[in-house]
């Protein structure tokens, strides 16, 4: 009766504790008589059969009342055993508040970001970059897991001007090496814009981001392979214009873009320490075509700084034209507390202005890098990924946090082919646009713990013309930008 | 001869490299594992040799009304086997994976062998115990599973009230008397059949053990007949545990032709005699007749006659605020 020996062994067991079950009730007994006979000798009396067979059977009776409490703990445990594989279990720590059912086919999990900025424009005359306090991202964000295998997410963001959807997709995970995904979601593209919103370096990403899309909607397959040594990604998404603050929700053509991206960590699973964190790769993108039309221009609605003032744009009446395609070369290397991040983007887009008359098609080829780099002061290992301190701020503890110092250089060129040709044909104003952008950012980050930061920065950019036109005066790019950045974030 | 050789060994390496795997899930009541373990050996055997595909089937054993509920939250089961017909009852009418007529499918009101419940007691018989009206007896405790969980503790149950009307004229209130006084005497409730046999046997707790009469087959065989014995009441009850196809579950599994002959092959021969073995009185005549021996004689009565249906058992016993709970007190 192997299942009944079975069922004995798992009866053993309460709560965890081995409970020898013979053993407890045999010395229960055991003293029980002891204690009876001892009485009796204690008194000088000789035992009647007439009371040891009472007192027999009192202990019997005792026997069976202990035999009796155990095997209802032992049943109690199984039935508690039972109802916890069906209860669903709430959990809420530093990542976030967690539902997961009894059964574990449903997982909710709920996480947050609050970005509380402020922007201080230096020498500026007043004219430009209003001094700011702002909300910059504040984001209840739903993630979870069906059935084990479905992965979602939605991510609404309130924060900035506009309400929007950043975020609603699902993934299928066959294999980590095979997975589809779908819906809206950022596109596998620049290497700094892939990185989480609360990790990265400074307030706003770099120059260079300016050419790489941000969200899309479409589809795509991906998955890590060889345990991350190498991961893809290629899909079909609608296609959007280089960086735009608020994410496309519909598409403006027919025609779809074609995104992908390759990346390889080779030493990722080596013995040589200082190379594990090396990884390089290349992502870029095709539109099939991207015809002129009235919803959309299908070019970018212009270039940021730092300080997130436009520095270039198209003129008016200006779409694109023809296809385009964009290529990424990009790295990092992240060893110990040091961090560097590095991509190169080439952004070429067929555009012409729709003026009356035949106007020219230009081959615009914008170009762009940057490279940022970090040191953990207080030695916690940097990563694309953030940092978590070691000894969380505590000033009755004597823990203050991580400490990282953070400095980036980036450049942006516009197309020359922009600024050339007659005023009504010319595709950009260069009086009020810069050909060339350059910028540089310095600043500290405190990880107070592992969901609270704070940062300070400083931003400066400066502006080259095409042919050294002279700028109009009162535009952004008519003088360098200084901005100093601070930042207070709650993620979780 | 040679190629009569050679084409025979063609086919028999076509017949193999066509062998399919089957795998079904037979979700059944407490104490047939050892039936289960046996027949689905058998089984397997003849289905190789009927059409050369490999079937696995994998058990899943519990209170029966568990096991029912088990399968309305979405245990994938191919059939059931089950204690009793309104726990199937209940998955066709609650989950709609079956059809509500499904008793009609096989022979017997889809019910292969039979039970019933007897009583086991210590060896020596200590407290005397020869019938129902034993164990209402000041002193004697007597060990039985939950009602609202175990098929098998709801056929003892009604054994016991049915025995309570037989010998009261049919007083109900008569019958309520001594199904509370019988339930004062029970120390504690185990979730199954199962449970309430470690209860006894390993635990050691009780004077008496109302059990499956294959469950206590089993005990003498497994602990020894020198440490119990079985007393056979005047009276009990025909226990009539059904089986059944999981239709919804068996069709999207691809898994119909061979659950329906997992079930209908419970009446062969073969399986006739594995469930005799195993203490089940086979539906077989000439096979019961076989194993007379292995079964004692007793006045049995069905639960038509003493209680006209499962659902009327149930909800004037077992339902939530029935006489169970009115005289049950833990």
């Amino acid at each position: 009766m192997e299942s009944l020996l079975n069922k004995n062994k798992k009866a053993d067991r309460i709560n965890g504790s081995k409970i020898p079950k013979m053993k407890l009730t045999n010395k229960i007994t055991l003293a029980l008589i002891s204690v009876g006979l001892v009485s009796s000798a204690a008194h000088g009396a000789e035992i009647s059969d007439a009371d040891l067979t009472a007192l027999k059977q009192q202990i019997a009776d005792l026997d069976q009342k202990v035999r009796v409490l155990e095997r209802e703990r032992e049943i109690d445990g199984e039935t508690a055993a039972t109802q916890a594989q069906s209860t669903a279990k709430l959990t809420v720590g530093q990542n976030g508040v967690n539902f997961i059912s009894g059964d574990t086919n449903f997982v909710i999990q709920l996480h947050g970001l609050a970005q509380f900025d402020s922007r201080s424009f230096f020498n500026d005359a007043h004219i430009n970059g209003n001094d700011a306090f702002l909300l910059r991202r504040l984001r209840p964000i739903l993630t979870g897991t069906v059935f084990h295998d479905f992965d979602f997410n939605f991510t609404p963001d309130f924060g900035g001007s506009t309400v929007q959807v950043l975020d609603a997709y699902i993934n299928y995970r066959y294999e980590p090496w095979f997975q589809i995904q779908g819906g809206k979601y950022k596109s596998p593209i620049g290497l700094e814009q892939l990185q989480s919103d609360p990790v990265t370096s400074f307030n706003e990403r770099s120059i260079a981001n300016n050419l790489v899309p941000n969200r899309d909607i479409g589809i795509d397959l991906h998955g890590d392979i060889y345990d991350g040594v190498a991961s893809y990604a290629l899909g079909i998404f609608d296609g959007s214009t280089d960086y735009n603050g608020t994410t496309a929700t519909t598409s403006f053509q027919d025609d779809k873009a074609v995104e992908g991206r390759l990346i390889f960590q080779p030493f990722k699973e080596t013995k040589i320490d200082a190379l594990r964190g090396l990884g390089f790769g290349v992502a870029g993108s095709y539109i099939f075509s991207n015809p002129a039309t009235n919803t959309s221009t299908g070019l970018t609605p212009g270039y940021l700084t730092d300080g997130q003032q436009k520095f270039f744009s198209y003129n008016t009446g200006v779409n694109a034209s023809g296809a385009g395609w964009r290529i990424s070369p990009q790295a990092y290397y992240y060893y110990g507390p040091f961090g560097l991040l590095a991509e190169y983007v080439i952004s070429d887009q067929n555009a012409k202005r729709t003026a009356a008359g035949a106007t020219p098609t230009y081959d615009v080829q914008n170009s762009a890098w940057e490279i940022s780099g970090g040191w953990v002061l207080t030695g916690e290992d940097a990563s694309y990924n953030g940092i978590t301190p070691r000894h969380p701020f505590n000033l009755h503890g004597g823990g203050w946090g991580a400490w990282q110092l953070v400095a980036r250089y980036g450049e942006l060129d516009i197309d020359d082919n922009v600024f050339v040709g007659a005023t009504n044909v010319r595709l950009a104003d260069p009086t009020k646009n810069a050909d060339e952008a350059q910028a540089w950012s310095i600043g500290l980050n405190w990880y107070l713990n592992k969901n609270i930061r704070a940062n300070l920065s400083y931003s400066r950019t400066t502006f080259s013309s095409y042919a050294n036109t002279k700028f109009a005066a009162g535009n952004v790019v008519s003088q360098p930008e200084n901005v100093l950045f601070s930042r207070l974030q709650l993620s979780f | 001869m040679t190629n009569l050789l050679k084409i025979l060994l063609v086919a028999s390496v076509a017949i193999s490299a066509g062998a399919k795997e089957v795998k079904l899930l037979n979700v059944s009541y407490d104490p047939t594992r050892e039936l289960y373990t046996e027949y689905n050996a058998a089984f397997a055997k003849y289905w190789k040799a009927k059409t050369g595909d490999d079937v696995t089937v994998s058990q899943s054993h519990g209170g029966s009304g568990k096991q029912a509920q088990a399968v309305i939250n979405g245990l994938e089961a191919d059939v059931v086997t089950l204690a009793l017909a309104y726990d199937i009852d209940a998955i066709s009418q609650q989950a709609h994976l079956l059809p509500a007529d499904w008793q009609a499918k096989l022979p017997n009101a889809s019910t292969p062998y039979t039970s019933t419940i007897v009583f086991l007691v210590r060896k020596g018989n200590p407290k005397g115990i020869k019938d129902w009206d034993d164990l209402v007896k000041k002193g004697t405790s007597v060990v039985v599973a939950n009602p609202k969980t175990s098929g098998g503790a709801r056929w003892a149950y009604l054994a016991a009230y049915a025995y309570a009307l037989e010998k009261n004229n049919h007083d109900d209130a008569a019958a309520r008397a001594y199904i509370k006084k019988l339930y004062k005497n029970v120390p504690v409730l185990d979730s199954g059949a199962r449970g309430s046999t470690v209860t006894f046997a390993q635990r050691g707790i009780g004077d008496v053990l109302l059990a499956w009469e294959n469950e206590a087959h089993l005990a003498l065989k497994e602990f020894g007949d020198d440490k119990y014995e079985i007393v056979t009441p005047s009276l009990s009850i025909l226990a009539e545990p059904p089986v059944a196809v999981v239709a919804k579950n068996a069709k999207r599994h691809g898994t119909t032709d061979v659950a329906n002959e997992y079930l209908k092959y419970l009446y062969s021969d073969e399986a006739q005699e594995i469930a005799a073995k195993n203490f089940y009185r086979p539906t077989n005549e000439a096979i019961a007749q076989k194993y007379t021996a292995n079964f004692n004689q007793l006045k049995l009565v069905t639960l038509k006659d003493e209680f006209k249906s499962w659902a009327n058992a149930q909800q004037t016993h077992f339902a939530d605020g029935g006489v169970f709970d009115q005289i049950y007190q833990p």
